[in-house]
C-alpha cells in the first residue's frame, strides 16, 4: 500500500526541486533574507527584534508562494501531460495518487524551508552572534511555518481536485490570508462589545471552520526572550495535532472528490 | 481462447453547454479475443481514447458494462495484468529512462533492476538508459513507454495512437516490437487513426466513428469483396462481349486481348473457363484485395 | 484497499468536529501567548495603515513595518511636529507591542513634549501617557521597563499621590531582571509615601543582595560601586530617620529632643495674583524658607473639573490611549521657584489657546497653591521632616487635601503573580501640606467687561496676609544646605544684599 504512495511521492519531489518557478521564488527568497540585516537602521535598540521578525514573514510569505504554486500545477499537470494516466493504469488507487503527491510536496516544502531557513539562521549567527540557545529558539519559527505551510499545501491539493489552478491560486491564497488573521480578527470580534450577534456568529464559525493559519506564527516570544511563555510543549503538540487532523481532513475530501473525478 | 475485453453498451455523455448532451461513445458493443493484435480505428475524436479510459476505468462510462480480462472495469486488481501506453506521453524528463522504469515498476511492488535494464535493452534503448528523457527522441519516448509497459509482464495492452508523430524508422521498430508483444502471446488493443500501419499488423479491426462502431470483424473479412484483375490474349468476341455482362465488371477489349476488372465475388471461373474455352490465353489474374483505407473511408462516408 | 466512501464521509465529519473542538483550546492559549496584540483596537490599525502596509501588517511584517514607522516618527521629533508624532507612537505599539523603547518613549513624549514654554507641559496629556504605559505594561507584563517607566511618570512629572509610584516600582522590583541600581528608587517612593520601614528595610535587603554580588565577582568594579552606592543610602537614611527626629517620634521622647524638625517652622506663605493682560497673570508672594530648591505648585483651571482634584488632575482616568485631551478642559500647572523667600512670576497663557482654551462654557476659574513637604529636596526635607511635621502654615496649612494611601500589594492573582490592579487602602496618616485655592472669572482672566483693558479694573486677588512690602525688600540670601542644620529653617546665611 504505502510502496506506490512512497514512489509517487519520490518522483514529485525529484520534479519539484527542478521547477524552474520555485527555484526563482526560492532564490528571491533567500535574496530578501540577506538584505534584511541591512534594514537594522530602522529600530535603535530592537534591532534583532525586527531583523528576526522580518525574516520570519520573508520566510513565511516565501513559502506560503512556494506552497501554493508547488502544490495547484501538480494534479492539473499530470493530467495534462497524460502522465497520470500510465499511473492510474498500474495497480495504483486514485488515492495513493493523492496521497503521494501530496507527500511529495510536503518533502519538497521541507528541503526548500530548510535551505531558507538555514540562511536565515546563518545571516542571524554572522550579524548577531546569537548563543546556541536562542539560536535554537529562532529555529523553532521555521518548523512552524513547516506545519503551516503543510496545512497550507494539504488545502491547496484539495482545491486541485475540482478547480483549475488559477482559481486554486486566488482561493489558497484568499483563505492562507484569511487564515492567518483569524484569530486577531476573532478576538478583536468578540472582544468589541460594539459587534452584533450576527457578526460574532460568524467570526466564530469562521475561526472554528477554516483553517487557521495564525497560530503557526509563534514569533512574539521568539522576538521578545523576555516574555514567559507557559507549557510551549503543550501548544506545539495541540497545533500539530491540528495540521495533522485538518490535513487528514482536507486529504480525505480530496479524495472524495478526486475519485469521482474524470481526469 | 477467451475475450480479453468484452463490451456491451458502453456509453459516455458528456454534457456540454452549447450542445447539450454529446454522446461520445455511444451504445458500443466490442470483443477483443486473447491473444490478436485488436485494432481500434476511427478518426480523431471518434471516441477511441475515451473508450480506453472507460476500460482502464480512469473515466467512468455513463452506463453499460465491459469487462477488462473478465473482470469488471475499476477492478484495480486487473491493473497488475494490463499495461497502457497513452498517446504521445510525458514522461518525468528529470529521469533518465532506467530511472523512469524503476519508478513504474515500484507502483507495482517490483525492485527489479535487472528487468528494468532487459526491458530497456529489448525497446534498443540499452545505450541510453542512463540519458535523462529530456534527451529522448520521440521515438525513444516511445520505446520507453512500451518498456514501461511491459514490466508486469501484461497478458493485455493498451496502446493508443503508438505511432502518432514518429518518423518512418521509428514507426517500423514500433511496429515490430508489437508484432513481437502478440509472438509472446500478448493481447494489444491499438487505437490508431494512422492506416498504414495497422493493416499490416492486426488480427482484428473495429472502425468506431462519432462513437458509434461501423465495422468489426477480421481483417480478412472485412477486405473481402476486392475485385480481380483478369487479363487474357486471343479472347474472342463473345468472349469479351460476355464479359462485359458481367456485373459491374469494367472491361476493356480490344484486338482480342480482354482487361477485366471484375468483383471478387463474382463467379471468376466462369469467366476464366470462357475465355480458356474461346482459345484465349490468360496472361494475369490478380486478386486486388481491398484497402483498409477504403474500408474505413467507405465505413466512415456510409455513417454520414 | 479499496475506500467506501460512507465510511470516509463519517470520518470526514469526524476531523471535523476535532479539528474545530482543536480550535477551541488552541484559542485561549495562542491569545495568551503568541498574539501579537493583547487587546482589542476596534479596527484601530486597519484604520491608521495605508493599503500596502496593512498587507504588509497582515502577512507578518509588523515588527517591521512598526520599526518604518518608528524611524520616520523620529524625524518628525527633531523637527518638532509633535502633533504628528502621536499617532505614529499609537500605530507603532499597537503593530508591535513588544517595542518597549516605543512606549517609553513615547511616554514621556506625552507626557513631557506637548509644552507652551519651556518647563510648562500640557498635562491634560499625562493621562494618556500613564493609560499608554498601562498597556505597555500589559503587553510586557515580563519585563521590568514599562512598570518602571509608568512609575517614573508618577514620581518624577506628577509628583504626587506617591502611593502611585510605589505601586509601580514595587511592580517592577518584583521583575527579575529590574537592573539593580533602579530598585533603590522604590525606597525613595516609599519614603515620600510616608512608609519608612518599607524604604528603610528595602535598602537593608538591597544592601545585602549587593553584597553578595560584590563578593561574587571582586573584581567587578561596578559591582562594587552599587554596593557602596546602597550602602551610602542606607546610611543616609538611618541618618535622617535620627536627625529628623523619626526614630524619637516612635520612641515617644521626639517633644525634648533637638531635632531640626522641631518645632515645626512657619513658611508664611503669602500671595497675590494680579491679571495683567488677557491670560496673563502676574504672581507674586512670600516663602519664608531661604535655602534654594523650594518651588510652589500653581495650578489654574476650570473651577467644575470633572473629576477634578485639589491641584491637580485625575491622572489615572484613563486606562485607553486616547490622544485628543478634552480640549475644552483648562489646566495650567507650574512651579514658582523660591529665591530670597519670595516669588514672582509672570504666566503667560496666551501664545497657545489650544492647551488653556478657557471656554466659553467655563465661567469660572480657580488658581490654587499648593506646596508638599513630602516632594522637598532632601536638604529642606531635614527641617520639615519625612512628612512635614516639621513643617507649617499659620494660614494655610491643611491636612485634609491629601490623604495617605498606600496599595496592598500583598495581594496575588491566580497565578501567583501580583496583581497590577492592586486595592488601594487608605492610610491613617494624612499629609502636611499648604493649599490656598482663588476664585477667578473668566471675564477676569480674559479682561472682558468690568475688567476690560481699556479703562477697566485690574483683577488684583491676594491672601489676606499678602504684603507688598515683603515682596520687594526682602534680604538676598544665599543658603548653603547641611545635614545639620544650626538653627531657624536650618542654614547658615552666608551673604547679604
Amino acid at each position: 500500500m504505502m510502496g506506490p504512495i512512497l514512489a509517487i511521492a519520490k518522483t514529485t519531489v525529484g520534479e519539484a526541486i527542478r521547477r524552474r518557478v520555485l527555484l526563482v521564488i526560492l532564490m528571491i527568497g533567500v535574496l530578501l533574507l540577506s538584505i534584511i540585516p541591512s534594514l537594522g537602521v530602522l529600530t535603535a535598540r530592537q534591532e534583532k527584534a525586527v531583523m528576526i521578525s522580518t525574516m520570519f514573514a520573508v520566510l513565511r510569505a516565501t513559502s506560503a508562494l512556494i506552497a501554493i504554486i508547488l502544490t495547484i500545477y501538480m494534479i492539473p499537470n499530470e493530467i495534462e501531460r497524460r502522465t497520470i494516466y500510465t499511473i492510474l493504469s498500474k495497480p495504483v488507487q486514485r488515492w495513493q495518487f493523492l496521497v503521494g503527491k501530496y507527500l511529495g510536496a510536503v518533502f519538497a516544502l521541507f528541503i526548500m524551508i530548510a535551505m531558507m531557513s538555514a540562511v536565515m539562521i546563518i545571516l542571524y549567527k554572522v550579524f548577531h552572534n546569537p548563543d546556541m540557545a536562542s539560536l535554537l529558539d529562532v529555529a523553532k519559527q521555521p518548523i512552524n511555518y513547516f506545519m503551516e505551510m503543510s496545512l497550507l499545501s494539504a488545502l491547496s491539493i484539495f482545491i486541485s481536485t475540482f478547480a483549475p489552478p488559477l482559481v486554486n491560486f486566488f482561493l489558497s491564497f484568499g483563505l492562507w490570508g484569511v487564515g492567518t488573521v483569524l484569530n486577531p480578527l476573532y478576538d478583536s470580534v468578540a472582544q468589541n462589545s460594539g459587534t452584533g450577534p450576527i457578526m460574532k456568529g460568524v467570526a466564530t464559525i469562521a475561526t472554528k471552520v477554516l483553517p487557521n493559519f495564525a497560530q503557526y506564527d509563534i514569533k512574539n516570544p521568539i522576538i521578545n526572550p523576555e516574555t514567559i511563555i507557559e507549557n510551549p510543549q503543550m501548544y506545539t503538540i495541540y497545533i500539530t495535532g491540528y495540521a495533522i487532523v485538518y490535513i487528514t481532513f482536507l486529504l480525505i475530501g480530496g479524495m472524495l472528490i478526486f475519485e469521482k473525478r474524470e481526469v | 481462447m477467451g475475450a480479453a475485453i468484452e463490451i456491451q453498451k458502453l456509453t459516455k455523455v458528456y454534457k456540454s453547454r452549447l450542445a447539450g448532451e454529446v454522446k461520445v461513445v455511444n451504445e458500443l458493443d466490442l470483443v477483443v479475443e486473447e491473444g490478436e493484435i485488436f485494432g481500434f480505428l476511427g478518426p480523431n475524436g471518434a471516441g477511441k481514447t475515451t473508450t480506453i479510459k472507460m476500460l482502464l476505468g480512469i473515466i467512468y462510462p455513463s452506463y453499460g458494462e465491459a469487462y477488462v480480462l473478465g473482470k469488471e472495469i475499476g477492478d484495480i486488481e486487473v491493473h497488475r495484468r494490463i499495461s497502457y501506453v497513452p498517446e504521445r506521453p510525458y514522461y518525468y524528463e528529470h529521469m533518465t529512462g532506467l530511472e523512469l522504469l524503476m519508478f513504474y515498476a515500484s507502483l507495482f511492488g517490483i525492485n527489479d533492476r535487472e528487468k528494468c535494464i532487459k526491458l530497456l535493452e529489448k525497446v534498443n534503448l540499452a545505450g541510453d538508459m542512463s540519458k535523462t528523457i529530456s534527451q529522448y527522441s520521440k521515438g525513444m519516448q516511445q520505446r520507453v513507454g512500451l518498456a514501461q509497459s511491459l514490466l508486469n509482464d501484461p497478458g493485455l495492452l493498451f496502446l493508443d495512437e503508438p505511432t502518432g508523430g514518429l518518423d518512418p524508422i521509428a514507426h517500423t521498430e514500433i511496429r515490430d516490437l508489437i508484432l513481437q508483444f502478440r509472438d509472446e502471446g500478448r493481447t494489444v488493443f491499438i487505437s490508431s487513426h494512422e492506416l498504414s500501419e495497422v493493416e499490416r499488423i492486426c488480427d482484428r479491426v473495429a472502425i468506431i466513428h462519432k462513437g458509434v462502431l461501423v465495422r468489426q470483424g477480421k481483417l480478412d473479412d472485412l477486405l473481402r469483396g476486392g475485385r480481380v484483375e483478369v487479363i487474357a490474349d486471343g479472347v474472342s468476341k463473345e468472349v469479351g462481349a460476355d464479359a462485359k455482362e458481367f456485373g459491374d465488371s469494367i472491361v476493356s477489349y480490344h484486338d482480342g486481348r480482354l482487361i477485366a476488372d471484375v468483383p471478387e465475388d463474382h463467379d471468376l471461373n466462369a469467366l476464366i473457363d470462357g475465355i480458356r474455352t474461346s482459345g484465349g490465353k490468360i496472361q494475369s489474374i490478380i486478386p486486388r484485395r481491398k484497402r483498409l483505407e477504403d474500408l474505413f473511408v467507405e465505413a466512415v462516408r456510409g455513417d454520414k | 484497499m479499496r475506500l467506501k466512501r460512507s465510511q470516509l464521509l463519517v470520518t470526514l465529519l469526524f476531523l471535523f468536529g476535532v479539528q474545530g473542538a482543536l480550535q477551541s483550546v488552541i484559542f485561549p492559549l495562542w491569545k495568551k501567548n503568541y498574539a501579537p496584540v493583547k487587546q482589542s483596537k476596534d479596527g484601530f490599525v486597519s484604520d491608521s495603515l495605508s493599503p500596502d502596509q496593512i498587507i504588509l501588517q497582515l502577512f507578518g511584517f509588523r515588527e517591521f513595518l512598526s520599526g518604518i514607522l518608528w524611524v520616520r516618527a523620529d524625524g518628525f521629533f527633531d523637527s518638532g511636529n509633535y502633533d504628528a508624532v502621536l499617532p505614529m507612537i499609537r500605530l507603532c505599539t499597537v503593530l508591535d507591542p513588544r517595542q518597549i523603547d516605543i512606549f517609553s518613549t513615547g511616554m514621556w513624549h506625552i507626557a513631557y513634549n506637548f509644552t507652551d514654554e519651556e518647563q510648562r507641559s500640557d498635562r491634560r496629556y499625562v493621562a494618556s501617557a500613564l493609560a499608554l504605559g498601562k498597556e505597555g505594561a500589559a503587553q510586557n507584563p515580563d519585563t521590568y521597563e514599562i512598570f518602571f517607566e509608568t512609575g517614573w511618570i508618577w514620581f518624577h512629572k506628577i509628583d504626587d499621590e506617591y502611593h502611585n509610584s510605589v505601586k509601580w516600582f514595587e511592580l517592577a522590583h518584583q521583575r527579575a531582571d529590574m537592573q539593580a541600581g533602579r530598585r533603590n528608587l522604590l525606597s525613595n517612593a516609599y519614603q515620600r509615601n510616608n512608609q519608612l520601614d518599607e524604604a528603610l528595610d528595602l535598602y537593608i535587603k538591597l544592601l545585602a543582595k549587593a553584597n553578595d554580588a560584590a563578593k561574587a565577582n571582586p573584581k567587578e568594579h561596578m559591582l562594587q560601586t552599587m554596593r557602596d552606592t546602597v550602602e551610602g543610602n542606607l546610611d543616609t537614611m538611618i541618618v535622617r530617620l535620627v536627625q529628623r527626629g523619626t526614630l524619637a517620634q516612635r520612641r515617644g521622647d521626639y517633644a525634648g529632643g533637638q531635632y531640626d524638625t522641631n518645632p515645626p517652622f512657619d513658611v508664611g506663605f503669602s500671595a497675590r495674583v494680579t491679571v495683567e493682560n488677557p491670560r496673563v497673570i502676574r504672581v507674586e508672594g512670600t516663602w519664608n524658607v531661604a535655602s534654594i530648591g523650594t518651588r510652589v505648585r500653581i495650578v489654574l483651571r476650570d473651577k467644575d473639573m470633572e473629576g477634578g482634584k485639589l491641584a491637580e488632575l485625575d491622572w489615572d482616568a484613563r486606562d485607553a490611549v486616547d490622544l485628543e485631551p478634552s480640549r475644552d478642559v483648562t489646566f495650567m500647572q507650574d512651579q514658582l521657584f523660591v529665591k530670597n523667600r519670595r516669588f514672582k512670576k509672570l504666566i503667560d497663557m496666551s501664545k497657545d489657546p489650544t492647551m488653556y482654551p478657557f471656554s466659553e462654557t467655563k465661567k469660572n476659574y480657580v488658581v490654587e497653591f499648593y506646596y508638599n513637604p513630602r516632594s522637598a529636596p532632601p536638604h529642606i526635607q531635614d527641617k520639615f521632616g519625612f512628612n512635614g511635621e516639621g513643617f507649617t502654615d499659620s494660614n494655610f496649612l491643611r491636612t485634609d487635601v491629601r490623604k495617605d494611601f498606600v496599595y496592598d500589594l500583598s495581594q496575588k492573582d491566580s497565578k501567583g503573580k501580583y496583581s497590577v490592579d492592586p486595592k488601594l487602602v487608605e492610610g491613617k496618616t494624612s499629609q502636611r501640606v499648604m493649599y490656598y485655592a482663588m476664585d477667578l472669572t473668566r471675564e477676569q482672566l480674559l479682561r472682558r467687561g468690568q475688567w476690560s483693558m481699556d479703562g477697566g479694573q485690574t483683577p488684583i486677588l491676594t491672601t489676606k496676609n499678602f504684603d507688598p512690602k515683603k515682596v520687594i525688600t526682602v534680604d538676598e540670601v544665599i543658603a548653603v544646605p547641611t545635614l545639620r542644620g544650626q538653627e531657624g529653617h536650618g542654614n547658615i546665611e552666608e551673604k547679604k544684599k
